[in-house]
């Protein structure tokens, strides 16, 4: 039944990307809406890793309408609300009715309000540590997404977060399937390749990415020769 | 039963129920579930798995990180007693896998788990009023029959995992659920990620550089998960942990 689900919107984006103009973040937000029974969606992506990790450059914002760019500028400028807490706890922030929120958030509950926005549905962009944006969800009128509309976001956040990537490290390929599974070998590696170049995770998990780009090989390969050693990579750049 | 035992696993509970504090860590507990199944119910091997929310199931804690033991964790999220039990909602049995029967039953769940020298497995469900969100695996070396008794306390530690698993929130609205259970799947990725960097680190293997970030956030009583985000995140320098090996 999940593979069913993954193959029809796996589908649906494929046309997207090759019907419309513009990026795949741009498509994968407007399969959110019309998927998912949401008004808009946006997403924020931290747009350049510094080599030594710490600086995030805020970056585009790529929103179906006005009110979810408003809404994506809104949490930035206040400093609070679901996409700031989904930063802050590394997972999902579902808040089905944005009224009960008002203690929780003050200043994003009232602001979000006059916007129209009745519910939020935020869930971060991010490889374990690597924080790389948040895709963010609303609708005019409260209510819950249902478990199967869930597993869409869940899958389509998934592809956002291979999207973000792609767009940090300047690459552009279709692999987005190694989001959707869940392969630890990437992950292992990213923290090897790590220590091995003296880099932060976000820069060893692009540095990954970039390999397998360059050698045009899937990254689940490149992860699984980091994690049997047969693979190393040495601070100039090129793993030998 | 002799008393022995249940002492045993009465102070098992009342550790669980003791790990159900502020800085509650889920992986720890559940890491802390599969080792005291392994203690209590007899069995060699001990993984819990949890719902993806994606219409899948990932692996999040077991008794031991062998990689083939991953790798038959990573098999059984597909087939095999454990996806049949978050299937049906009920424990699932099968006292010795190497018959035809059961090599028919579960093409490859079977063979994967004969190759890792397992001959006996069981699943029970984790399960939150209607709903399965993982399943608790055991699996034995020797062909071997569960009893009633046995299958129950299973249960119970499987009923204790899923309260563990949401008690630090007020389970008063379904989002804190999904929340949760993908907040969990995020902090597995990062302990994959601090394994990493200590077997670089240390010249270890996984399974060995997961036992050494295990140990050392239970000596210094902090949450495992606090522990691998800090050396994904450069806080913690793995020297705390590990010594330079190339």
């Amino acid at each position: 039944m999940g593979n069913d689900r993954r193959n029809r919107l796996r589908a649906l984006l494929a046309r997207h990307d090759q019907e419309g103009p513009g990026s795949r973040l741009r498509h994968i937000c407007a399969l959110c809406v019309k998927e998912l029974e949401v008004t808009g969606a946006g997403t924020t992506v931290l747009s350049r890793v510094d080599d030594d990790g710490t600086q995030h450059h805020r970056g585009l914002v790529h929103a179906s309408n006005a009110v979810s760019t408003q809404l994506e500028d809104l949490q930035l400028v206040v400093g609070e609300g679901p996409c700031v807490q989904a930063f802050a706890t590394g997972g999902p922030i579902l808040v089905p009715d944005l009224a009960a929120t008002y203690l929780r958030w003050p200043a994003f509950a009232s602001a979000a309000a006059e916007l129209g926005v009745a519910a939020v549905f935020s869930f971060p962009l991010q490889v374990g540590v690597a924080r790389l944006g948040s895709l963010d969800l609303y609708r005019d009128r409260p209510g819950p997404l249902t478990p199967a509309r869930l597993a869409d976001a869940l899958i389509l956040a998934d592809w956002a977060t291979a999207a973000v990537i792609e767009q940090v490290d300047g690459h552009n390929t279709s692999d987005i399937s190694w989001m959707a599974d869940p392969h630890v070998e990437i992950h292992q590696a990213v923290g090897m390749v790590k220590i091995q170049l003296g880099v932060t995770t976000e820069v060893a998990l692009l540095r990954l990415r970039g390999h397998a780009f360059t050698a045009g090989v899937p990254i689940t390969q490149v992860a699984k020769q980091v994690v049997t050693r047969t693979l190393r990579f040495v601070p100039d750049n090129e793993p030998t | 039963m002799s008393i022995t035992q249940d002492q045993r696993l009465a102070r098992t509970f009342v550790t669980l129920a003791d790990t159900l504090v502020a800085d509650f860590d889920v992986l720890d507990f559940l890491c802390l579930l599969t080792e005291r199944s392994v203690e209590h119910l007899a069995v060699d091997a001990a993984g819990v798995i949890l719902s993806d929310q994606r219409g899948g199931w990932r692996p999040a804690a077991s008794s031991t990180e062998r990689p083939d033991l991953v790798a038959l964790f990573a098999v059984q999220a597909e087939q095999g007693p454990c996806s049949e039990c978050v299937a049906t909602g009920a424990p699932v049995t099968s006292a010795d896998l190497s018959t035809p029967h059961e090599l028919s039953r579960w093409p490859l769940f079977a063979p994967a788990a004969l190759d890792a020298g397992f001959r006996a497995a069981a699943a029970v469900p984790l399960r939150l009023r209607e709903q399965t969100i993982g399943a608790l695996t055991l699996l034995n070396h020797e062909p071997t029959e569960l009893d009633a008794g046995t299958l129950t306390i299973a249960q119970a530690l499987a009923d204790i995992a899923t309260i563990g698993f949401l008690h630090h929130r007020a389970v008063t609205r379904d989002e804190l659920l999904h929340e949760q259970l993908e907040t969990t799947m995020q902090q597995r990725a990062i302990i994959e990620q601090a394994k990493g960097v200590l077997a670089e680190y240390g010249n270890l293997d996984m399974d060995r550089a997961f036992a050494r970030l295990r140990d050392y956030a239970r000596a210094q009583r902090r949450p495992l998960s606090a522990v691998a985000r800090e050396l994904a995140e450069d806080i913690l320098h793995p020297s705390a942990i590990a010594a330079r090996k190339t």
